[in-house]
């Protein structure tokens, strides 16, 4: 992951830092160059010619390099003159980097690699996340609030008494109307249901009993009966089955945790005072 | 400085704008899937002369249709990136299952139910620009403008820079060391993409394609197109995308389906592009005269655009494409989310001649045409919708839309900013369509399932709601099937789905259609059902009538196939509320084309119609408590728009 990243323009990006703060803030700090002074280093030479050498696969030449150090220099001297000058300041593409850049370096510090027991402990601690919808074996009979816009209540009670007499292995095909998604639905999980049907619906065939008629159960198409021939229980599958969306999720957590608490380390520095604008900024303008 | 901000927003915003493309298929196929006759088998196989005993057995045709979208940037787009959008494909793949996230303007987002795909399609050009740029790169800055950019940024001129980077490539005029295939931060970028995809794809649950937008913009005319993959990282991260740019690249899609055969036939991949937004191309969407060389489209042209462009997203953010009040005066339902001041930076005014070649039904119409000419139907796609948004959210419910860009989220004022604004017109933020899903009708929700279907065409389009949409034609469809308890049994056993073919009538029969509509669980109900066909007249000019063929309530339709009563609105704008108590839940019916001619070209297409409901301004309103500009809409009709089925004599 490291090594990869090292690699990364955007990596380069964060050494050469031409036009973030952290680095010089840290130049700054440690003394290593005196305001007015310039130093190019061994080091930031050999990895000016390595920023050549990936474009061009090759070496610069002697003179490519002397541009690439005067280059740097340029850089250097306009992007303390600039900053100096508190160019940086309210300039929204630059502040975005930066915030960018330190978002990515608490993502990076946030990287490595879990253990089982880290995810299996993740596992369990967020159960919602991963636990699979039961899955539902049924059939329906359909009565369509539109073709039965004044009988459908009527027709309902009839449905009921059919059905009732009928029992589980009756024939339903004469019962009702046809329902574009069909009658049969197979193995079909919650969020499915809520899908094809609707959310009270869902919630509803998730509390009734198996191996007989229920309902009417209304939805926004009519009113259905329902016979849950089967329910094929989820839960929380073991880790093995789910080893790769734990990982994700974990990093995904790791990630927003390590950014904010580098964000509430950082910002416990300041005083942070917010005023009140004047009202009248509230309304909405042209 | 708010004045160059605001300006920056519109400039973003118009190089925004994207395509969708849709993948090109698979190597071994020919241009001509035949859709009749792989439904055709999958029927027989799946009811053969006795049924199985288990009603399940060999229930192997699609039961359900998946929504997604196929067209959506993240931050990882050079303009949604520079001006804000701070999520990345890994967000916008979690947004889409139905996970909460933090947009980028701060406020949480989260859909009302997941969707079913998605396809991250960041622009090709530009991919890891920033970064580059940023990192000074060598190449970059021995040019004029890199060295420009790189030391404005440097200097606090960010704001300017990215106006000129962005205008630069409207122009084509980006510096060598633009980030192009084969290079670090292009490749970093590209994997980057494939990984996000690869870690969210969860197949039988959620799709993650791969993709991305080449951005084909000559001179501000929009001729993008989305390319999608039906494989795995394995295989799409063999190559890097095409890009527009010369020398690399190129803006001519001749070009781009030079490269997508190249991609096919050096990594196994098999992939398809789709095209968006004609109604900002300047009539040069669906050409008959080649903007690229000023001649006459050719077969080769006409062969290579059906082969890898099956499909069209007809409806996005930017306005809907179905069909313009100047081509459809007679359709009242045409004048519907229109953009048609100019093209796609509003560098050039619309004028009425090139909208022919703009919009789907004059573009299926033009086909038909060419057809006769070429022997090949150049435009012989399918319909889906998608969003567009260059937020990493596919949010385009009315009363939950996160808008085109991040500076669109909702906000009080965004409906009253301008959108794109230059000396020629200006678009302002209200006009913005919170509009479409993808609609699927595939046998599982896999990428190759749904990558199969959206090659044969079975899909629809819908401006955001989730209805269902059923149409099949065939010959022999009789008043008693609409009343059948299995209208998908008999409608793959006696026809064809949408996107497939009726070749030789049989003596004295016309076509008749299953045309079947169920509304969004959650959602408004249904106005009407509507079959819309073209067709090439004997005198070899374009014809176009609607029928309307169910409609709710007591209403009648006409001996002339129209029902010209409205269906009612019960929206209270200022509550941005409606009811259901108008419109119908469900509608099936019939439909015997009482025109037909056996030797005449025809297309035949489906346009559901949902009641008035309140538009997302309406919501903004309410919301807010602010007050829109009198011209705004406050209320919209949704539809659904199926794929054609074709007849050819």
């Amino acid at each position: 992951m490291r090594l990869t990243l090292l690699r990364e323009p955007l990596f380069q990006f964060l050494v050469l830092g031409g036009v973030l703060f952290s680095l010089s803030h840290l130049v700054d700090r440690n003394k290593a160059e005196a305001p007015d002074r310039i130093l190019v280093s061994s080091a930031r030479i050999d990895n000016l010619a390595d920023g050549f050498a990936r474009t061009w696969r090759r070496p610069p030449s002697k003179e490519e390099l002397q541009g690439l150090i005067d280059d740097y220099i340029r850089d250097e001297v306009f992007y303390r003159e600039g900053r100096a000058a508190g160019l940086d300041r309210d300039d929204v593409i630059i502040r975005r980097r930066v915030r960018q850049k330190m978002e990515f370096l608490a993502e990076d510090a946030s990287s490595a690699e879990p253990g089982d027991d880290q995810l299996a402990a993740y596992l369990e601690a967020n159960p919602a996340r991963f636990r699979t919808d039961d899955r539902l074996t049924f059939r329906q009979v359909f009565l369509s609030a539109n073709r039965r816009e004044r009988t459908i209540n009527d027709d309902s009670k009839q449905v009921a008494d059919a059905l009732t007499q009928l029992g589980a292995t009756g024939d339903t095909t004469s019962l009702g109307d046809p329902f574009l998604l069909g009658e049969d639905f197979k193995a079909v999980s919650q969020t499915d249901v809520v899908g094809i049907f609707g959310d009270d619906f869902a919630k509803y065939l998730a509390a009734v009993e198996l191996g007989r008629w229920q309902g009417p159960i209304s939805s926004s198409f009519g009113q259905h009966f329902v016979y849950i021939s089967e329910r094929i229980p989820g839960g929380l599958p073991p880790l093995a089955a789910v080893r790769e969306a734990v990982l994700r999720e974990w990093s995904n957590a790791r990630r927003l945790e390590a950014e904010q608490k580098l964000y509430r380390s950082l910002r416990d520095r300041y005083d942070i005072v917010v005023e009140t604008p004047p009202s009248k900024s509230a309304q909405a303008g042209p | 400085m708010m004045k160059l901000l605001s300006y920056l927003k519109t400039g973003s915003a118009a190089l925004l704008v994207t395509a969708l493309a849709v993948p090109a298929l698979a190597a071994e196929q020919g241009v001509s899937t035949d859709i009749g006759t792989l439904d055709q088998e999958s029927a027989e196989k799946a009811f053969p002369a006795k049924p199985p005993y288990s009603p399940y057995a060999g229930r192997n045709f699609p039961t359900r249709p998946f929504f997604g979208d196929t067209h959506l940037h993240t931050s990882f787009s050079m303009d949604a990136g520079a001006f804000g959008a701070r999520l990345g494909p890994k967000d916008a793949y979690r947004f889409a299952k139905g996970e909460e996230v933090i947009a980028s303007s701060g406020q949480h987002a989260k859909l009302s139910r997941p969707l079913d795909f998605l396809v991250v399609t960041d622009h090709s050009d530009g991919m890891g620009f920033f970064p580059q740029l940023m990192a000074a790169d060598p190449v970059l800055m021995a040019t004029p403008q890199g060295r420009k950019w790189y030391d404005q940024i440097n200097s606090g001129q960010g704001a300017t820079a990215a106006v000129d980077i962005i205008t630069s490539f409207g122009k084509g005029q980006l510096p060598k060391g633009f980030p192009t295939p084969g290079t670090p931060a292009y490749r970093s970028a590209w994997r980057e993409t494939i990984k996000a995809a690869e870690e969210a794809n969860d197949p039988g649950r959620f799709t993650a394609f791969i993709g991305y937008e080449w951005t084909s913009n000559a001179g501000g005319n929009n001729l993008h197109r989305n390319v999608i993959w039906r494989d795995g990282g394995a295989k799409a991260s063999l190559i890097e995308p095409y890009t527009t740019q010369p020398p690399l690249g190129s803006p001519n899609p001749r070009d781009l389906w030079k490269w997508m055969a190249m991609c096919e036939g050096k990594t196994g991949a098999e992939i398809l592009a789709l095209a968006h937004n004609g109604n900002l191309s300047n009539g040069r969407m669906f050409p008959i005269i080649e903007s690229f060389n000023g001649r006459r489209i050719d077969r080769e042209y006409a062969e290579n655009r059906m082969r890898w462009e099956p499909l069209y997203e007809a409806t996005q953010i930017k306005g809907d494409g179905e069909t313009h009040p100047f081509l459809s005066p007679n359709d009242e339902f045409a004048n519907f989310e229109r953009w048609d001041k100019g093209n796609l930076d509003l560098t050039e005014v619309k004028k009425p001649e090139m909208l022919e070649f703009e919009y789907v039904r004059s573009g299926l119409k033009n086909g038909l045409k060419m057809e006769a000419e070429l022997g090949v139907n150049p435009y012989k796609f399918g319909l889906v919708g998608s969003t567009d948004a260059h937020t990493g959210l596919a949010a385009v419910e009315e009363d939950n839309f996160f808008g085109k860009t991040s500076s669109s989220e909702p906000s009080a004022e965004r409906a009253t900013h301008p959108f794109v604004k230059t000396d020629k017109a200006v678009i302002m933020g209200w006009e913005q369509t919170a509009s479409g899903y993808a609609a699927v009708w595939a046998t599982e929700n896999t990428r190759e399932a749904i990558f199969d279907a959206m090659k044969r065409r079975e899909t629809y389009a819908t401006t955001g709601p989730r209805m269902t949409v059923r149409f099949f034609g065939g010959w022999d469809f009789e008043a008693a099937d609409a009343s059948n308890r299995l209208p998908a049994k008999i409608g793959y056993t006696k026809g064809v789905p949408m996107g497939g073919d009726l070749t030789t009538a049989p003596t004295g029969k016309s076509p008749t259609f299953l045309v079947a509509a169920l509304k969004d669980p959650i959602g408004a109900n249904l106005d009407r059902i509507q079959v819309i066909k073209g067709w090439l007249g004997k005198d070899g000019q374009t014809q176009e009538r609607i029928y309307d063929v169910a409609v709710s309530g007591d209403r009648k339709i006409d001996a002339d196939g129209r029902s010209k009563a409205s269906v009612g609105n019960t929206v209270d704008v200022a509550n941005a509320t409606w009811t259901n108590t108008i419109g119908a839940g469900e509608m099936i019916t019939v439909w015997k084309d009482p025109d037909f001619d056996p030797t005449l070209r025809a297309f035949y297409y489906v346009r559901v119609i949902e009641i008035p409901t309140p538009r997302w301004t309406a919501y903004d309103a309410k919301y807010f408590g602010v007050t829109m500009p009198k011209e705004t809409p406050m209320t919209t009709t949704e539809r659904a728009y199926t794929s054609p089925i074709w007849y050819t004599p």
